[in-house]
C-alpha cells in the first residue's frame, strides 16, 4: 500500500499525525525567544596588554609587534589589527566566520604563552577577551537628580546597578556620568617644603594611621577575649588632626599643610539627559543571552527600583534595543498574515470552491508550524531570517497541494469516486511533485553549507525553507489526498449568489486561456521573431545593470542615531560642554522627532567598562538620540542624519563629526555602509599627507561621501619631562623614581581607603589644584633622594612641549591610517569607484599603499560567496531536472527562464531605486529554484501530449493552454506572498524589502516570458530531433534499397 | 454456467465487487493491474507517464440466469461514468471440476 493510499484509507491516523505536528509546533512557538538576527558567533578575539609608562611608539615596538608576529600564525585568521596607545596595546584578531571561537581562543592562548617571555619585564600578562556584538549595550537608562547629585553614584550603584546586575543574562551594568566620592588631601607644596615633608611621607602616614590591627587573644579568668586596635577613620574630618611630623619642637598636623576635601573625583565624564545633568546606566548582556528577555526583566523591576530611590532621582530609558526587535518581529508577523490572506484569495479565485480552498490552505499552517520545531530544537529564535523564511515559503508550500488537488479534481470530474480519485490522482503526479520540491531544495539546502558571514546569516533560511518544503510535500502526498477523499463532492452544487459572483471570473479565466492559446499558436509559427526579440529584450535589460548600484546590507531605520563630535584635542570639558548644549538646543528645535537625547562629555573613569571601550576625552562629545517610531514620522532616520551632518558643517569648532544611523559606525549590519580606504605605510608624515589629500578629494569630488574621518588621531600636545641622566646620577636618583614623584603630585597618590557603610573610597594625596597649573609648577616639584636632599625638577632636566600621535594603528602587521566615509544618498560601488579614481590621480609616495576595505570588503566577500553558491545551485537544479526528464535537452530549455528572471530582477531594482545587496542577491538565488518550476510543469505536460501521439505544435499549444492556470496560480501565490514583504512599511522592513522586490520582479518577468519562450524553444529542439530521426530513417531505407 | 470477463478502470473496483455480492456471485478471480485500450473511444490505460490510469479485470463464473442482471447493472455503471471505461464479455463454460 502506497503512502497516499494508506493515508486515504486511514484518515484518522493521517489527520492526527498532522495535528500532533501542529501542536508540537505551537508549543515550540510559544517558547521561542525573539531576537533580531540568528545567533551569530563572534569572530573576533582581542588581546590586551598593558605596559605602564610606555609611549605609543614603545608599545608598538616592544609589545604589539612581537605579539602580532606570533599571533599571525593562528589558523583561519582573516585580519590582525592592533592599536598601540600610551600604556596599552590592543590587538584584534578577526577570524573567518563560522569557526569555533573556543578552539581559536585556545590557539591564541597557546601562542601567547610562547611569546610572553619575549615581552618587556614590566609589561603585564596579555589578557584575552572574546568580543562580540553582545558587548553593544542593550539598554541604556538615564538618571536625573537634583539634591542627590553629589551622592548619585552610590545611590545608583546600590539602588539600580546592583539589582540589575543580578538579572539572569546581564553581563555588566556600569554607571557613568556620576562622579564617585573621593577624599582629597590637597597639599600646599610651599608649606611641605618648609616643614621638610613630601607627598610620599604624608601618604605613608595616612596609610599608617588608617588601619585596624588585631592584637591577638588573651584570657581573663575563664573567658578568652581578643584585642583589637581600631585605627580606621570613622569620619574624613579625623584626617585633619593626624600628626605628620614636628618642626622646631612644634607638632605639625595634616591640616597645617593640606586642605581635606570630602568630595568627588576630579576628572569625570558628565552625562546630560535631555539637557539636565545626571547619570547614565549602561546594561550589557552576556554572550548568548537574549536581549528581549533581559530588557523585559529590566523594565519589569524598574518601577520597584524607582520607588526605593530618593524622590528627586528619576530613572528614564534612553535606549532599549529590544523595542526595535519587538517591533521588527511583530511587523514581520503582520507580513506573514498578509501573505496568507493573499495566497488564500488567489487560490479561491482560481479554484472557485471553498472546499478546495480549505484543502489547500490547511497545508500552510501545518508546514509553517513544523519549522518552529526545528527552531526550538536548535535553540534558535524568532528573528528576521527565520520569519522571513516563513514569508518566502508561504507562497510555495501550497504549490504541491495545488498540483495534487487539481489532478484529483480532474479524476472526480471524470466520474471517479472521490476516495478512488484521491489515490489515483495522487499516484499520477507524485513524481513531478517530488521533483519540483527537489529543485527548490537544490536551491535552499546549499544555503546551509555556505561559509563566511553570509553562511552564518542564511544557514537558518536554508534549513527553514528546506524543512517547510519537505513537510509541505509530505502533506501534499498524504493529507491533501485524504482531505480530497473526504471533502470533494462528485457533483458540487453552487448557490445562486456564488454563480453570480464567480461566473464573470470564470469567463475571464476562460478568455485568458483562449488568448494564451492564440498567442502560443502564433509564436510557435514565428519562432525566429520570438527568439530574436527575447534576446534583444535580455540585452536591453542588461544595460540596466550599470544603473543599479550595489551595496552590502540595506540600512535599517531603527530610530537611533549616535553622534560623536570632537573639538580640537585638549579643549577643556567646559568649552566642549557648552558647544554640545548649543548643538542639542538647535537639534531639539529643528527635529521634533527626537524623543530622547543624551550626551556625555569628558574623560571617562577607567573602571567604567562601557565608556573605556569608546573614545573619550575632554574634547569628545557623544550623543545618543532616540527618534519616534518610524511609523509616526515623515522623515526617515537617514534623512535626519543627512540634515544633521549639514547642520554640523556650520560649526567650525568641531574637528571631526560622525553621525551614525543605528547608533554605531559600520560594524553593525543595520547601519549605513562605510567605505574605508586603508593607507598602509610606515612613515607617519607620508601616510598622513596621503590621508589628508584623499579626504579633501573625497569631500570635493565624490558625491555621497559623508562624515569623512581619518582614523589616526590628532597629534596630542604633551609636556615631556626630559631628565638629564648625568644630573640624575649626581643626585643619586634614577628616571623612574623621579617620574614617580611627578606622578604623585599631579595625578595623586592613593594612600589608603576610607571605609563607610561597606563602601571604600580613595583617599588621594596630591598638590592642591592651584599648584598644578603651569609648566613652572612642574619644574618646581621637589624630588627627594635617598639622602633626604630635595632637588627641583628644573635642576634635573627640562620640560618641553611635544606632539605625538596618541595611537598607532596597524593592520596585518603594517602601520595603517584609514580614511573612512559613510555612504549616504548614493550606492556604495559609486563611492568606491569615485574614490579609486581620485587615488589614481593622486601622487602616492613610495612605500605607501592604498586599499579599499570596510563594508566594501565585506560585500565583495559575500558576493563572491553568493556567486559560487549560485553556480552550484544552477548545476544542482539542472541535475534534478535532467534526472526527472531523463534528458539533457529539456532542462536546458527550461533553464532559459533564468536569464529573463535576472532581467526582471534588475528592472525591478532599477524602477524601485533599490540597490543590489546581499539580501537582493539571496532573492535572486531563490529565483533559480522558483522560476524553473513553471518550465517543468509546461515541458512535462507537453511531453505527455507528445507521448499521447499529438504532433509537436499541437502538443505545445494544447499543453500550454491546459497548464496555464496551474502555472499562473502557483506563480501568483508566490508573488503575492512576497508583496507584503516588498511593500514594507513596518519597522525593520527595509531589511527584507530588496528580497521581495527582486523575487517579484524576477518571477513576473520570467513567468510571462517563459510562457512563450519555453514552448517556442521546445518546438525548435523537437523539430531538430524529428529531422534527425527522419534522416536516420531515410538512410536505413536507402540501405535496404 | 457462463463466464463473465469484466475489464474496468480501477476506480470501479469497489462498486463491481458490491454488485457481485448483491447478485450472489461468490466466486471470482481478480487481476489487479491490467493494461489495455478500448476499441473505439476508450482511452489507453497503460500506467505510463502519458497514460497514467490502469485497468483491472475480474473473471466470474455465474449460473446462466444471473448473467443478464449482472450485465445490466454493469452497463448502467458504465453509462454513469462513460469516460472511465468498463466492458464485460460473456462466454460458455464447457466443463468444470
Amino acid at each position: 500500500m502506497s503512502l497516499y493510499e494508506g493515508s486515504v484509507r486511514r484518515p484518522i491516523m493521517t489527520s492526527l499525525v498532522f495535528i500532533a505536528v501542529a501542536l508540537f509546533g505551537l508549543f515550540s512557538l510559544q517558547r521561542l525567544p525573539i531576537d533580531l538576527y540568528p545567533d551569530i558567533d563572534t569572530n573576533t578575539i582581542m588581546v590586551m596588554t598593558t605596559y605602564p609608562g610606555a609611549s605609543a611608539a614603545d608599545i608598538e615596538n616592544n609589545v604589539s609587534r612581537p605579539l602580532e608576529n606570533v599571533l599571525n600564525t593562528v589558523s583561519n585568521l582573516k585580519h590582525i589589527t592592533s592599536e598601540s596607545k600610551e600604556n596599552l596595546s590592543l590587538i584584534t584578531l578577526e577570524f573567518e566566520y563560522g569557526e569555533d571561537i573556543d578552539v581559536l581562543t585556545n590557539d591564541v592562548r597557546d601562542k601567547l604563552d610562547m611569546v610572553s617571555s619575549m615581552l618587556p619585564d614590566e609589561a603585564e600578562n596579555p589578557i584575552i577577551f572574546k568580543f562580540s556584538s553582545d558587548m553593544i549595550p542593550i539598554v541604556i537608562l538615564s538618571a536625573e537628580a537634583k539634591e542627590s547629585l553629589p551622592g548619585l553614584y552610590k545611590i545608583l550603584d546600590d539602588g539600580v546597578a546592583n539589582p540589575l546586575a543580578r538579572i539572569n543574562g546581564v553581563g555588566s551594568v556600569s554607571v557613568s556620568g556620576a562622579p564617585q566620592r573621593e577624599i582629597q588631601v590637597y597639599v600646599d607644596p610651599a608649606r611641605l617644603e618648609a616643614y621638610n615633608l613630601s607627598v610620599e611621607t604624608i601618604s605613608a602616614i595616612i596609610a599608617g594611621e588608617n588601619k585596624n590591627v588585631p592584637g591577638g587573644n588573651f584570657d581573663i579568668g575563664n573567658e578568652t577575649y581578643s584585642v583589637r586596635v581600631e585605627g580606621e577613620f570613622s569620619d574624613p574630618k579625623q584626617l585633619e588632626d593626624i600628626y605628620v611630623g614636628s618642626y622646631n619642637g612644634r607638632n605639625i598636623f595634616l591640616k597645617d599643610v593640606a586642605r581635606i576635601s570630602d568630595s568627588v573625583e576630579e576628572r569625570v565624564q558628565e552625562t546630560y539627559n535631555n539637557g539636565v545633568q545626571g547619570a547614565m546606566i549602561v546594561i550589557q548582556k552576556q554572550t548568548g543571552a537574549n536581549s528581549v528577555a533581559i530588557s523585559n526583566e529590566v523594565m519589569k523591576i524598574l518601577p520597584s527600583l524607582q520607588e526605593k530611590l530618593p524622590s528627586d532621582v528619576k530613572i528614564g530609558v534612553i535606549v532599549d534595543t529590544s523595542d526595535n526587535i519587538r517591533n521588527t518581529i511583530s511587523s514581520l508577523g503582520g507580513t506573514i498574515r498578509d501573505a496568507f490572506i493573499f495566497v488564500g484569495l488567489v487560490v479561491f479565485l482560481f479554484l472557485g470552491r471553498w472546499r478546495s480552498v480549505i484543502i489547500i490552505l490547511v497545508t500552510i499552517p501545518l508546514s509553517l508550524l513544523s519549522s518552529f520545531i526545528y527552531l526550538a530544537i536548535t535553540d534558535s529564535t524568532l528573528n528576521i531570517i527565520s520569519l522571513s523564511s516563513l514569508s518566502i515559503a508561504i507562497g510555495m508550500v501550497v504549490d504541491d497541494a495545488i498540483v495534487v488537488l487539481e489532478n484529483v479534481t480532474k479524476h472526480v470530474e471524470r466520474g471517479s469516486e472521490p476516495d478512488q480519485a484521491a489515490i489515483h490522482g495522487t499516484n499520477e503526479v507524485y513524481i513531478s511533485v517530488i521533483a519540483s520540491t527537489l529543485t527548490l531544495i537544490a536551491v535552499f539546502f546549499p544555503l546551509t553549507l555556505v561559509t563566511g558571514m553570509t553562511g552564518v546569516m542564511f544557514r537558518e533560511l536554508g534549513w527553514m525553507v528546506t524543512i517547510i518544503m519537505i513537510v509541505s510535500t509530505a502533506s501534499a502526498l498524504t493529507l491533501t489526498p485524504m482531505l480530497c477523499s473526504l471533502l470533494l463532492k462528485k457533483n458540487p452544487k453552487h448557490s445562486k449568489l456564488f454563480k453570480i459572483l464567480y461566473t464573470p471570473i470564470e469567463h475571464a479565466l476562460d478568455g485568458l486561456d483562449n488568448f494564451y492559446a492564440k498567442l502560443l499558436n502564433w509564436s510557435v509559427r514565428h519562432r525566429a521573431v520570438i527568439i530574436v526579440s527575447a534576446i534583444g529584450f535580455f540585452a536591453l535589460s542588461m544595460v540596466l545593470v550599470k544603473y543599479v548600484g550595489t551595496d552590502f546590507f540595506p540600512t535599517q531605520d531603527d530610530g537611533r542615531i549616535g553622534v560623536t563630535l570632537e573639538t580640537p584635542i585638549g579643549t577643556r570639558t567646559e568649552v566642549t560642554r557648552a558647544l554640545a548644549m548649543k548643538v542639542e538646543n538647535e537639534w531639539r528645535q529643528k527635529y521634533p522627532e527626537i524623543q530622547i537625547m543624551n550626551f556625555t562629555v569628558g574623560q571617562a573613569d577607567t573602571d567604567n567598562t562601557f565608556a573605556s571601550m569608546q573614545d573619550n576625552g575632554s574634547h569628545i562629545v557623544s550623543y545618543n538620540i532616540r527618534l519616534s517610531d518610524p511609523g509616526d514620522r515623515e522623515r526617515s532616520v537617514i534623512e535626519i542624519c543627512d540634515m544633521m551632518r549639514e547642520d554640523l558643517k556650520a560649526y567650525p569648532e568641531f574637528k571631526k563629526t560622525q553621525v551614525n544611523v543605528g547608533g554605531g559606525r559600520g560594524g553593525s549590519m543595520s547601519g549605513q555602509s562605510v567605505v574605508e580606504f586603508e593607507i598602509y605605510g610606515y612613515d607617519f608624515a607620508a601616510s598622513d599627507a596621503v590621508a589628508q589629500e584623499l579626504k579633501d578629494r573625497l569631500e570635493k569630488n565624490v558625491p555621497g561621501c559623508q562624515d569623512i574621518i581619518i582614523s589616526r588621531g590628532d597629534y596630542q600636545p604633551e609636556y615631556h619631562v626630559e631628565f638629564d641622566r648625568q644630573k640624575l646620577a649626581i643626585h643619586g636618583l634614577n628616571s623612574s623614581t623621579a617620574a614617580g614623584y611627578i606622578r604623585n603630585r599631579i595625578n595623586g597618590a592613593t594612600s589608603s581607603y576610607y571605609r563607610e557603610d561597606g563602601e571604600e573610597y580613595d583617599i588621594k594625596v596630591r598638590y592642591a589644584p592651584e599648584y598644578r597649573q603651569s609648566v613652572e609648577d612642574i619644574e618646581n616639584i621637589m624630588v627627594y633622594n635617598s639622602m633626604g636632599q630635595g632637588i627641583r625638577i628644573r635642576d634635573l632636566g627640562k620640560v618641553v612641549e611635544r606632539f605625538a600621535p596618541p595611537t598607532i594603528e596597524r593592520k596585518d602587521r603594517e602601520r595603517i591610517n584609514t580614511v573612512s566615509a559613510v555612504v549616504s544618498g548614493t550606492s556604495m560601488d559609486k563611492v568606491v569607484k569615485g574614490g579609486l579614481a581620485q587615488i589614481k590621480e593622486m601622487d602616492i609616495p613610495q612605500g605607501i599603499d592604498v586599499q579599499v576595505a570596510g563594508s566594501y570588503e565585506d560585500q565583495q566577500d559575500s558576493f563572491s560567496d553568493l556567486m559560487v553558491l549560485m553556480v552550484i545551485i544552477i548545476l544542482l537544479v539542472f541535475i534534478v531536472m535532467a534526472a526527472q526528464f531523463e534528458s539533457l535537452t529539456y532542462p536546458f530549455i527550461i533553464m532559459f527562464a533564468l536569464p529573463f528572471s535576472f532581467s526582471g530582477v534588475f528592472m525591478a531594482l532599477y524602477m524601485t531605486g533599490t540597490t543590489m545587496n546581499v539580501i537582493s542577491m539571496i532573492g535572486m538565488i531563490m529565483l533559480v529554484g522558483i522560476v524553473v518550476k513553471n518550465g517543468i510543469v509546461l515541458v512535462d505536460y507537453i511531453n505527455l501530449n507528445r507521448e499521447r501521439g499529438i504532433a509537436v505544435i499541437n502538443a505545445v499549444v494544447s499543453g500550454g493552454k491546459s497548464r496555464l492556470r496551474p502555472v499562473l496560480m502557483t506563480t501568483l501565490t508566490t508573488i503575492l506572498g512576497m508583496v507584503p514583504m516588498a511593500i514594507g512599511g513596518g519597522q525593520g522592513s527595509e531589511i527584507w524589502q530588496p528580497m521581495g522586490v527582486a523575487v517579484i520582479g524576477g518571477l513576473t518577468v520570467s513567468t510571462l516570458l517563459t510562457l512563450v519562450i519555453v514552448p517556442v524553444l521546445y518546438c525548435v529542439f523537437a523539430g531538430v530531433g524529428i529531422k534527425r530521426q527522419r534522416r536516420k530513417h531515410r538512410k536505413a531505407i536507402n540501405k535496404i534499397d | 454456467m457462463k463466464s463473465v470477463f469484466i475489464t474496468f478502470d480501477q476506480a470501479h473496483y469497489e462498486k463491481i465487487l458490491a454488485t457481485l455480492d448483491r447478485l450472489n456471485c461468490r466466486g471470482f478471480s481478480y487481476f489487479q493491474q491490467v493494461q489495455g485500450r478500448g476499441s473505439k473511444t476508450g482511452e489507453p490505460h497503460y500506467g505510463s507517464h502519458a497514460w497514467p490510469s490502469m485497468c483491472s479485470a475480474i473473471i466470474t463464473i455465474v449460473p446462466d440466469e444471473r448473467v443478464k442482471p449482472l450485465l445490466d447493472r454493469l452497463h448502467e455503471m458504465d453509462l454513469e461514468t462513460e469516460r472511465l471505461g468498463l466492458r464485460a464479455f460473456v462466454w460458455n463454460i464447457e466443463q468444470t471440476i
